[in-house]
């Protein structure tokens, strides 16, 4: 009963398949969309593009080995005589300790730039940065400038429904986010990952942009019919067009 | 209280007596309703979550249909919000636990050397009401004008967070069917993990100690001990959501001072014990499987067993890292990382062991076998993928986008639907006398191979490009359309596969080539049993003297270590001609109504609860009527 | 003969089946109320409006009903004890003192949940009022669930259907008794007594 078609096939389609899952990842990198999350555009993106990295190369490094080996396994130890009954090995302690310790000395050094990552990004906003109220309701985000007062004294707002808010390039942007109904999720891909909007809670979220470039984003947290929809865009601008589009906005 | 007064000849007494004796008579549908046979109960088991599977899977069908290319209009928001909401919730509560439940029931007893579970009627009850609960939820769809196109179905994702599932946000009934549904469905898990400790420490056959056990036995053990302490937490977060919906409670109201992430901890301190839940089980089945296909005992058998140990104690602390997005700060989010990357390891152990299995062995790639080496090598795939996505700050990123849709389907298609597959096709000898058919076994293999890293692994980069899950529709400049394209057409192979699968299922049941007892040369106690085991067994309780028991029964080793048959001996049994436990005077329990009686009393509290009190007494009677029906009839007819 | 799934098997660890799955149940129950006592405390000072417990809690009042409950862990223990040495009448009485004694217990929960009510505290009101009557009621319907098991056994021993040799089903049933009643001490302990 042996299976010559499966195992040739086998043989053929794994190699196939983590070539085709490598090519999958680098054409990721390259294709130039709007969500991308490793076309990044500011630090914060960046450094987790970086812990991304060090985990994904060493994971498809073992990955490519464990499923090579089963397949390596499976076509070298396949049946040739079926009366044949092999040696009865029960195990090996050297063996089990080896591949116990290993990963985690592997794992625990993946962890040390993890951590470190976490609280560099963790931190409090920088002084200098523009602080941004953003509330999240369904399905639309507000985003408050309390820097900007108008004439009555209240901050220039504008919904997500009306345009794109507009930042500075290259200076610290702390969007402060509350929500009114659920919770959502505020990501902006190229600028960083994403932080929860929650009822009753404020959670601060500091971005920086270092291209002037219009950044698309969206509700990462389910929250009822239209989340699909609860787009968001930020325009980056130099600081001196960021002041004009301030004024200009205040004016209307 | 006058069901304890009913006198023994009373009417009803032997209505019910009667009734009992038509269940005796093993070929009437009575005796499928009234049986307490674990081999029958986990068939029915098994037949349901497969129902459930395939459910499950149009629901799939529809989502990736909708999702095939940008502004697609085949569904309309509020379908796709309901359609992944039950897909998610079916898979889960529905199919893979259950699934698990069938073969905790065909394979414990005949593992451990018992004739039954230590309470066969607990266990009937168990699956009476998961199947209940689990109607109960899918009624939920006629609630909505159905015929029109609008379901009424749970619409606040299988997680269901608050404050989306308070009333307010999702009116209508949906969330209510949801939330007392699955508090329906978490009794009978309750009711099986209980009685599946209980028959694992106390039922096993003499000389069957703890380390002899198979595998599959440690890791249900292990999974029951999980469901027993997760399954309250998940019960008192749901029953507080239903004091919030149907009694203006405030335990999620942040109006009032309430905390929504209290919800998300609750939730995912079951939820990801529950995963471990889901995939443990297939972990066991695969350790007997490999061994088996390789002629050789599992490598490293102790670490493998108390890797599953450690992983089911771990699955305790890693539950944060399901809301490393929700602001708990760098010091709980550093903890969470750490503990989680560490889980890799245990679970890194078993699969290195499996591979030092293969190692030196006579593999026969049979399609059981074909399944759990593809097992292997999707979990491991899903297990890297969740190693990348432990690391916190990219988590940041990979949260709630299809890279974690990826992820979970690696690890819970990839590890534990293939495994529940590879254990059908390895156990169907032994409970049908027949091996199910192997072209089109392998066929089914190669197709769902195929079509679920089709579906899947575009999906990691979906994710990657910004793709959030849960969404019912997305622009064409996004980037994305090819990898939709991919995953959408992928489904529909594994959709195929199934097809294929039912088809060779249907077949071999009555076509397929005839298997002895011992159809694999088997290692393990049932293997030593005819096939189809008979009502009791074990004619004799076996003594066990060894690990893989069975096999140190057909074959001897010398010095050096060279194996060679024993002759005599060996698969034995299969000739006995097969008498019934009458005759061998083995008291079997004997049916009972009682467990459907009382499972009958939930779907009516629950239905009660939504539209009119006025059931619940109903439910309740059943209940109590059942239950002291269940404490006065003799669990064994007696002479 | 051999029975399957019975009682009357030797088992594997000496331990009978009912017994085991009552400590298993229990271990799981302690889950249960882990997890309600901890919502309890997370939710404790953030009520927005009142009452607050300080303006409701009796403590003279509910420590007399601890007491009660207390109290009839110690009447199931002579139960049990009764029965061991064949005592029926013995277990008769002690059952039915046992029953109500928690009988007495819930009548005060019942005063106490109507005296609360009176005084402003609904299930709706604030964090309070849902954390309070929602733990302190699945604790009341533990209770009751086990005075309907006594009185079960009591009428069953009426009936002569509790022999010395059946004494196992009243100790499961009074593990049961003390487990809910150790719950209460905590309940009393973490809610009633120790006010931040």
């Amino acid at each position: 009963m042996r299976r010559v078609i499966s195992t040739t096939t086998l043989k053929r389609l794994m190699p196939v398949l983590a070539m085709a899952a490598l090519l999958a990842l680098a054409s990721a990198c390259d294709t130039d969309t709007p969500q991308n999350t490793f076309d990044t555009k500011g630090p914060v993106a960046e450094k987790q593009a970086e812990i991304f990295y060090i985990s994904m190369w060493p994971a498809l490094a073992i990955m490519i080995l464990v499923l090579g080996g089963i397949v390596l396994l499976c076509l070298r130890f396949r049946e040739r005589d079926p009366s044949f009954v092999p040696k009865q090995t029960h195990g090996n302690t050297k063996l089990e300790l080896a591949w116990t310790i290993a990963p985690a000395i592997l794992l625990l050094a993946v962890g040390i730039p993890m951590v470190a990552t976490i609280y560099d990004l963790g931190r409090e906003p920088a002084d200098d940065a523009l602080r941004i109220d953003v509330v999240g309701q369904r399905y639309s985000w507000s985003f408050s400038y309390p820097d900007y007062p108008d004439a009555d004294g209240n901050p220039l707002t504008i919904s997500s429904l009306q345009g794109p808010a507009h930042i500075p390039v290259d200076r610290e942007v702390a969007f402060h986010l509350q929500s009114i109904d659920v919770i959502h999720s505020f990501w902006v891909p190229k600028l960083g990952g994403k932080l929860d909007v929650i009822p009753g809670e404020e959670n601060v979220l500091w971005l920086e942009a270092s291209e002037a470039e219009t950044f698309s984003g969206q509700c990462a947290e389910y929250c009822g019919l239209e989340h699909a929809t609860m787009y968001l865009q930020l325009v980056a601008q130099p600081e001196d067009e960021f002041d004009a589009w301030v004024e200009e906005a205040l004016a209307d | 209280m006058s069901s304890i007064a009913v006198p023994r000849k009373s009417p009803l007494a032997e209505a019910l007596s009667n009734a009992r004796h038509a269940a005796e008579n093993r070929s009437s549908i009575w005796s499928w309703i009234g049986t307490v046979d674990h081999k029958r109960i986990g068939v029915l088991y098994g037949i349901s979550a497969f129902i459930f599977f395939v459910l499950g899977g149009i629901e799939a069908l529809l989502i990736r249909t909708q999702l095939i290319v940008p502004d697609s209009e085949f569904l309309n928001p509020d379908q796709f919000n309901r359609l992944f909401t039950m897909h998610g919730t079916t898979m889960v509560f529905l199919v893979v636990m259950p699934m698990s439940s069938a073969f905790f029931n065909l394979m414990i007893p005949l593992m451990i050397g018992a004739r039954d579970v230590a309470f066969p009627r607990l266990n009937a009850f168990s699956y009476w009401t998961f199947l209940a609960g689990a109607i109960f939820l899918n009624a939920s769809f006629f609630t909505g004008d159905i015929l029109n196109g609008d379901l009424g179905a749970p619409d606040g994702g299988w997680f269901g967070y608050a404050p989306l599932n308070l009333e307010q946000y999702t009116p209508g009934h949906g969330m209510d069917f949801w939330m007392l549904g699955i508090q329906i469905l978490g009794v009978a898990s309750l009711a099986g993990g209980f009685n599946f400790i209980v028959t694992i420490l106390n039922m096993r056959a003499p000389g069957m100690t703890l380390f002899r056990m198979p595998v599959f036995v440690w890791m249900t053990l292990v999974t029951s001990f999980l469901i027993i302490f997760a399954m309250p937490v998940i019960a008192v977060a749901l029953f507080e959501l239903t004091f919030d919906r149907l009694f203006d409670a405030n335990f999620f109201n942040a109006e009032a001072g309430g905390n929504p992430l209290l919800w998300q901890h609750m939730f995912w301190l079951f939820g990801h014990p529950e995963v471990y839940i889901l995939i443990l089980p297939a972990f066991g089945i695969i350790s007997d499987i490999i061994p088996t296909f390789s002629r050789k005992p599992l490598f490293g058998y102790p670490f493998v067993v108390f890797s599953g140990i450690a992983i089911g104690f771990m699955s305790w602390g890693v539950w944060v890292h399901h809301m490393y997005t929700t602001g708990l700060g760098t010091i709980a989010n550093s903890a969470f990382g750490i503990s989680t990357i560490l889980i890799a390891v245990p679970t890194g152990v078993k699969i290195f062991n499996w591979m030092g299995t293969l190692w030196g062995g006579s593999i026969r790639l049979r399609a059981p076998m074909m399944f759990a080496i593809g097992t292997v090598a999707m979990f491991t795939i899903g297990g890297l993928s969740g190693v990348t996505h432990s690391m916190v700050p990219s988590d940041y990123q990979q949260q709630d986008s299809y890279y974690v849709v990826a992820h979970f389907h690696y690890v819970l298609f990839g590890g534990a639907i293939f495994a529940l597959f590879g254990g059908i096709y390895y156990w169907f000898p032994k409970f049908v006398g027949r091996y199910m058919n192997e072209p089109l076994g392998q066929v089914h293999f190669w197709l769902t191979l195929i079509g679920f890293n089709l579906t899947f692994f575009p999906m990691h980069v979906s994710g990657l490009l910004g793709m959030p899950r849960r969404i019912y529709t997305y622009n064409s400049d996004m980037g994305w359309d090819l990898w939709n394209l991919m995953s959408s057409l992928g489904a529909f192979i594994i959709a195929i596969s199934v097809l294929i699968f039912i088809i060779n299922f249907l077949f071999s049941l009555r076509r397929g080539k005839e298997a002895g007892a011992d159809p694999w040369d088997g290692r393990t106690l049932e293997w030593s049993i005819p096939s189809p085991p008979p009502e009791y067994n074990f004619r004799e309780i076996p003594t066990v003297h060894a690990r893989d028991e069975f096999w140190h029964q057909k074959y001897k080793e010398d010095e050096t270590g060279a194996v060679t048959p024993v002759l005599a001996g060996g698969s034995g049994e299969d000739e006995h001609h097969e008498e019934s436990a009458h005759a061998l005077g083995i008291h079997m329990p004997s049916p009972s109504y009682m467990p459907l009686i009382v499972s009958l009393g939930f779907p009516f509290i629950a239905t009660g609860l939504i539209y009119d009190y006025a059931l619940i007494p109903v439910g309740a009677a059943l209940i109590v009527i059942g239950l002291y029906g269940w404490a006065m009839e003799p669990a064994t007819e007696e002479e | 003969m051999s029975h399957a799934g019975t009682a009357h098997l030797e088992t594997s660890t000496g331990i009978s089946n009912k017994k085991l799955l009552m400590w298993l149940f229990l271990a799981s129950d302690c889950l249960f109320f882990g997890s309600f006592i901890a919502a309890y405390l997370l939710y404790r000072d953030r009520s927005i409006v009142g009452p607050y417990p300080e303006d409701l809690f009796d403590i003279p009042f509910t420590s007399v009903s601890a007491f009660v409950l207390l109290m009839s862990s110690v009447s199931m223990v002579l139960a049990l004890a009764a029965i061991q040495k064949g005592n029926v009448r013995g277990l008769r009485i002690w059952l039915l003192t046992t029953a109500v004694l928690g009988t007495l217990f819930v009548a005060g929960q019942a005063y106490e949940f109507t005296e609360f009510y009176h005084e402003g505290l609904h299930l709706d009101t604030n964090l309070f009022g849902t954390t309070f009557y929602v733990l302190t009621g699945f604790h009341g319907a533990h209770v009751t669930i086990g005075i309907l098991i006594l009185l079960s056994l009591f009428v069953y021993s009426l009936r002569g259907g509790i022999q010395q040799k059946d004494s196992e089903n009243i100790e499961i049933a009074g593990l049961y008794w003390h487990f809910v009643d150790i719950v209460w001490i905590v309940i009393f302990t973490l809610i009633y007594l120790v006010q931040p």
